[in-house]
């Protein structure tokens, strides 16, 4: 995707207030207390460790830091991953 | 997340160890050939473990081959799995199955029934009943014919007025509703005599309807008429009336008792036995023994073992208890002798009373003998006596 079309893309969401992460294909990352956060439109892991889980999305690497990390399930479009989470950076 | 559980296990799946340097590449390769793995582990720095669908398991080779790793299949899980091992232990599979389909056969039968709602009507004779109908222990549910049965019970018994017969679980209940039985009322329309219910003196008679045939102070014998609803006058015709009067008579009640002096009295010593015995169906299993003490009485407790909720089975533990006893020799004194005695006369005294009966006067006379002691008593009631009787009138 060039910046022409992310831009267009962009303010045609803002201005038909559509979800950003449909329109844009960008990740959606939603976390559930401080045990459980789902990455969506991912694409892929980068990293694997029981501490550190890096993932690739389109705006860039994702890192996820904790103890004792698990990949509950993981999707073509959608990881769950469980465990004690203390960050999420990009 | 439980759905998706409940279908991997149906499906089956494999617990699988990965091991090799590319791990995120060996799990990207995965779901982009779109292989669903999940509950993925790290177990070491260069192994994973996680767990993939039975179909997706060979096509699992040649990722394995592409990103230089190894594959093992630690454990099989799920129902695919189970199946094939019930297949290998096949005497006990069939056990289970047996037992499995021996309860639910068992469970469409009946093997309790209860008959509720009695007072006057013994629960045997409706038990009887249902029996000769078809409602035993023992009889398939699908078989019984609830309405008829009911019905036959009402026709038989017409006592009841109402029966309902409820199956739950392998309990039948049969509820039961008595008639309230009403004394004979003679409405004010139907002629009447009144007459006396007992012998006595009579002290005071008011007749508010009808002709009195006695006055104060005469002596009249139970059954005797003291108002009259025949009404005869000259030189009319005879009318017949509906008596209403209040006679009140001074009335004798008498009764004896006797005791005697030597009295044996059963104590418990508190040694028991129990025996136990196991009763499936009508049949009683194990030894019929004999009471161990010559003096005993027997509790027997039957309860049954198996019993799910309103789902009992016909297998009853019979638990027969006996408690010695011992004979105790006791010799009263008369005055203890006179006051059982008096104790029972009252007893029997206050059953004979009436509700609006005075007692006007109780006399115990006691004649102590050798070996025991005599009381009678004598009571003077006032009470009301007057009892309406339909006069069979032939007009």
């Amino acid at each position: 995707m060039n910046k022409k079309t992310y831009k267009i893309k962009e303010s045609l969401s803002n201005a038909l207030e559509l979800p950003k992460d449909i329109v844009l294909d960008v990740a959606k990352v939603t976390l559930t207390g401080s045990n459980t956060v789902t990455v969506e439109n991912h694409k892929g892991i980068l990293e694997y460790n029981e501490d550190q889980i890096r993932i690739n999305t389109s705006s860039g690497i994702l890192t996820i830091s904790g103890s004792r990390l698990n990949i509950k399930s993981i999707l073509q479009e959608e990881i769950t991953i469980s465990g004690e989470i203390n960050g999420i950076s990009y | 997340m439980i759905i998706i559980r409940l279908w991997n296990f149906l499906r089956g799946y494999a617990i699988i160890v990965v091991e090799g340097l590319k791990i995120e590449r060996f799990i990207n390769m995965a779901i982009s050939n779109g292989i669903y793995i999940w509950d993925i582990k790290k177990l070491s720095y260069t192994s994973i473990s996680a767990k993939i669908g039975l179909e997706n398991f060979s096509r699992m080779r040649e990722i394995v081959k592409r990103t230089d790793s190894s594959i093992e299949i630690r454990e099989k899980r799920g129902l695919p799995f189970l199946l094939k091992n019930l297949k290998r232990h096949k005497i006990f599979t069939a056990s289970v199955l047996m037992l499995v389909i021996g309860i639910y056969i068992m469970c469409s039968y009946i093997w309790m029934i209860e008959v509720t709602g009695t007072k006057a009507v013994e629960p045997k004779v409706i038990m009887e009943i249902i029996n000769q109908e078809g409602l035993k222990e023992g009889i398939r549910k699908a078989k019984i014919d609830k309405h008829a049965i009911e019905n036959k019970i009402l026709i038989k018994l017409p006592q009841l007025s109402w029966v309902g017969i409820q199956v739950r679980g392998t309990k039948a209940t049969v509820e039961v509703v008595e008639k309230r039985q009403e004394p004979e009322m003679i409405s004010k329309t139907d002629a009447c005599d009144i007459i006396a219910a007992k012998s006595g003196i009579v002290h005071k008679i008011l007749v508010l309807n009808g002709d009195g045939a006695v006055k104060d102070g005469a002596t009249v014998k139970k059954g005797q008429v003291l108002v009259t609803g025949t009404i005869v006058r000259e030189n009319t015709e005879t009318r017949y009336v509906h008596s209403l009067a209040q006679v009140t008579a001074r009335t004798w009640y008498e009764d004896a008792e006797e005791m005697d002096l030597q009295q044996i009295e059963f104590k418990d010593t508190g040694r028991k036995t129990t025996h136990y015995m196991l009763k499936i169906l009508d049949k009683e299993l194990g030894f019929k023994k004999v009471a161990p003490y010559s003096e005993y009485n027997e509790v027997r407790e039957e309860k049954n073992i198996i019993s799910f909720g309103d789902y009992i089975f016909p297998v009853k533990l019979i638990s027969t208890r006996y408690n010695e006893l011992v004979k105790v020799p006791k010799t009263l004194t008369a005055d203890q002798a006179k006051k059982r005695c008096e104790e029972r006369l009252n007893e029997r005294l206050k059953l004979q009373l009436s509700e609006n009966a005075v007692v006007l006067d109780k006399k115990i006379d006691y004649y102590v003998e050798k070996k025991s002691v005599k009381a009678k008593i004598s009571v003077e009631i006032l009470e009301e006596i007057g009892v309406k009787q339909r006069i069979q009138a032939n007009n």
